[in-house]
């Protein structure tokens, strides 16, 4: 089968498996809940992984500007009485703004120093969030926060109160950013990106403007993750600091090294597990955090290219026969 | 005004104690960075264990404070020795910096919620004989707690200062920090000196956990509440330099104790992360600036 047809049956499946998740959870509100989570942050996770895994920028703080994009449309919504699509928009474009600040940063700063100060930048914003009651409410909170508005598609009316309209909604957008991310990747700009991950100076040797598509990176994924923030609190109905704390960034992290860095499929396999993972091991209660570590730890440790290379390891090995399997790209 | 006076005094004292444990901590991540590169997230929890270690002395074993501290540091040492054997050796070798990073984050997940099982989630109250001896001189008092947190900390960071510079094996750390290939082709065995880095560095940790036990909400993720400050005063002082670390940990305990006399303790993060962005912005290099030239 063509590279092509094979792109689109991809997506004809992914689609299907979209349109049958809600159905199979039978209106049980837990898993639309938890799949509603999952779609979130797949789109969390393969934001990140176009700044570490294709451009190599080690960035600590993701969670920074999921918060942004959740605060910006929330506030806008509830106190500006903003439309909710414009209030999205806006927080997408906020989280892209700020993430250009952090690009900034990784002008200079490489590796390690990177690392600290996208966790230092993730800190200061989680402060703000606390310390801005005026805006924010503080530790406290914002409460009874609406499901994005109903859309009318002619004589059809989408309401997104419904948790399966909410999961087709945020997935379908998950799946757009998907095939988009997937075409840049794999267009001269994606070749960019990663030949700044390899040898920025070399890359530079050759043309490439480092900081320019360092900007864009940062920008770009900034903005899906400032995205996926929009559709949180709707859906959570209430928002606190706390769920953008660092420990979430550290979470977004472990899901694109589990799954597979600088692979396009990785991140959602990631998302997805990580995500279920412990919602499978609820019945063992505090333990469950204890399994995610043990997990975590292990598959760096024995998979280090993540699940996806370790599939394709087995496939090499399962069928020697097929002429050079496909590299990483 | 001489209350102003008093005040700032008072401040800068309490500012020095909690500084001296912020530079236990640092000390150990900066060392662990110089040596081996890499950041270590599970550091915090050496922290916490060596608070739990000396807890459970005094209060199960009815062992003396002072003592504790001693245990804390076996402790913390003897969890570094693991840490390594687990984590840092195996994946030593293939000489990625994002992987081993995320395995401390993972060993960090499962030691904190490994103490949430055994210990459970409500704060222990730890009692130091010597937090109620108060010393007096004026409108300024302090505890014999702590005073006994700067002795033991300076004696301490003054050990491991001694060592670096004068000892074989402390020159033979520093060769290694400087240039890897070099002291392996000096017939310095880096194995050994990595496994040492990373034993001091926890011990200290320990030791600083057994006098933050008493000062912190004592819960299995208590560390994590200084870890990420010591990120801050590690790269304010200059990654791997520990003069720096040593200046920037008291500078980040003064600028907590004026900011929570001042402007509230709830911007302390927010005054020292700000403080943070603006060295990376402006003098990446640290506090103290080291020349080393970088393998482009």
């Amino acid at each position: 089968m063509s590279e092509r047809g094979r792109r689109w049956l991809g997506i004809a499946a992914a689609v299907a498996v979209i349109a049958l998740l809600p159905v199979i959870a039978q209106g049980s509100a837990y898993w639309h809940g938890i799949m509603i989570i999952c779609a979130l942050n797949v789109l969390l996770a393969i934001s990140l992984n176009l700044v570490i895994g294709y451009t190599g920028q080690l960035n600590l703080g993701q969670s920074a500007f999921y918060g942004i994009g959740a605060y910006v449309t929330t506030v806008l919504v509830q106190t500006l009485k903003w439309n909710f699509w414009l209030a999205m928009a806006a927080g997408a474009l906020a989280a892209g703004l700020v993430g250009i600040v952090l690009a900034v940063f990784a002008f200079r700063l490489r590796g390690h120093y990177l690392a600290i100060a996208s966790l230092a930048f993730a800190v200061i914003t989680y402060q703000i969030l606390i310390n801005w009651v005026s805006v924010t409410k503080g530790p406290l909170g914002i409460y009874g926060i609406a499901p994005p508005p109903p859309i009318a598609l002619g004589p059809v009316t989408i309401a997104f109160t419904s948790p399966a309209n909410l999961f087709y909604l945020v997935a379908g957008i998950g799946l757009v950013v998907y095939v988009a991310l997937g075409n840049l990747i794999s267009s001269p700009i994606g070749e960019t990106l990663r030949a700044i991950r390899e040898d920025e100076v070399s890359a530079a040797a050759l043309g490439v403007n480092g900081k320019l598509w360092k900007v864009f990176a940062f920008a770009l994924g900034s903005a899906i993750s400032g995205l996926a923030g929009a559709f949180y609190p709707g859906f959570v109905g209430t928002l606190v600091p706390d769920a953008f704390f660092i420990i979430e960034s550290f979470t977004l992290l472990a899901m694109v090294i589990v799954g597979g860095m600088g692979t396009m499929i990785g991140p959602v396999i990631g998302a997805v597990l990580l995500t279920v993972l412990p919602e499978l091991l609820r019945g063992i209660g505090d333990l469950r955090l204890l399994v995610y570590g043990l997990a975590l730890t292990l598959v760096v440790l024995f998979m280090p290219g993540g699940i996806v290379q370790a599939a394709r390891a087995i496939w090499a090995r399962v069928r020697p026969a097929r002429a050079a399997p496909g590299t990483a790209s | 005004m001489p209350d102003l006076l008093s005040v700032l005094v008072q401040q800068s004292l309490n500012g020095i104690v909690l500084g001296c444990l912020y530079v236990l901590v640092a000390l150990g991540l900066t060392l662990i960075y110089g040596v081996m590169n890499q950041i270590n997230f599970a550091h915090a929890d050496f922290v916490t264990l060596g608070a739990f270690a000396a807890y459970f002395f005094t209060q199960w074993l009815g062992g003396g404070y002072v003592l504790s501290i001693g245990v804390a540091f076996m402790a913390g040492a003897v969890l570094g020795v693991l840490v390594n054997a687990a984590i840092f050796a195996p994946l030593r070798e293939r000489g990625d910096e994002l992987r081993p990073l995320v395995a401390t984050i993972g060993v960090s997940v499962l030691l904190e919620n490994g103490a949430l099982a055994a210990f459970g989630p409500i704060p222990y109250e730890f009692h130091t004989p010597y937090a109620n001896e108060t010393i007096r001189f004026g409108k300024i008092y302090f505890t014999e707690q702590h005073l006994l947190i700067v002795v033991v900390a300076a004696a301490a960071i003054g050990a491991l200062y001694a060592f670096m510079r004068f000892t074989f094996v402390g020159k033979a750390l520093r060769a290694v920090a400087q240039d890897r290939e070099t002291a392996g082709l000096m017939g310095i065995n880096q194995n050994q000196l990595i496994m040492l880095t990373i034993v001091i560095a926890s011990a200290f940790a320990g030791m600083a956990g057994a006098m933050l036990g008493p000062v912190l909400v004592l819960t299995p993720f208590a560390g994590a509440t200084v870890i990420v400050k010591s990120f801050a005063i590690v790269i304010i002082g200059g990654f791997g330099n520990m003069e720096g670390t040593i200046l920037a940990g008291l500078l980040v305990g003064l600028i907590e104790a004026y900011t929570t006399q001042f402007l509230g303790p709830g911007v302390i993060d927010l005054v020292v992360f700000a403080l943070l962005l603006v060295m990376l912005a402006f003098r990446p290099t640290g506090l103290i600036a080291e020349k080393r030239e970088e393998n482009v």
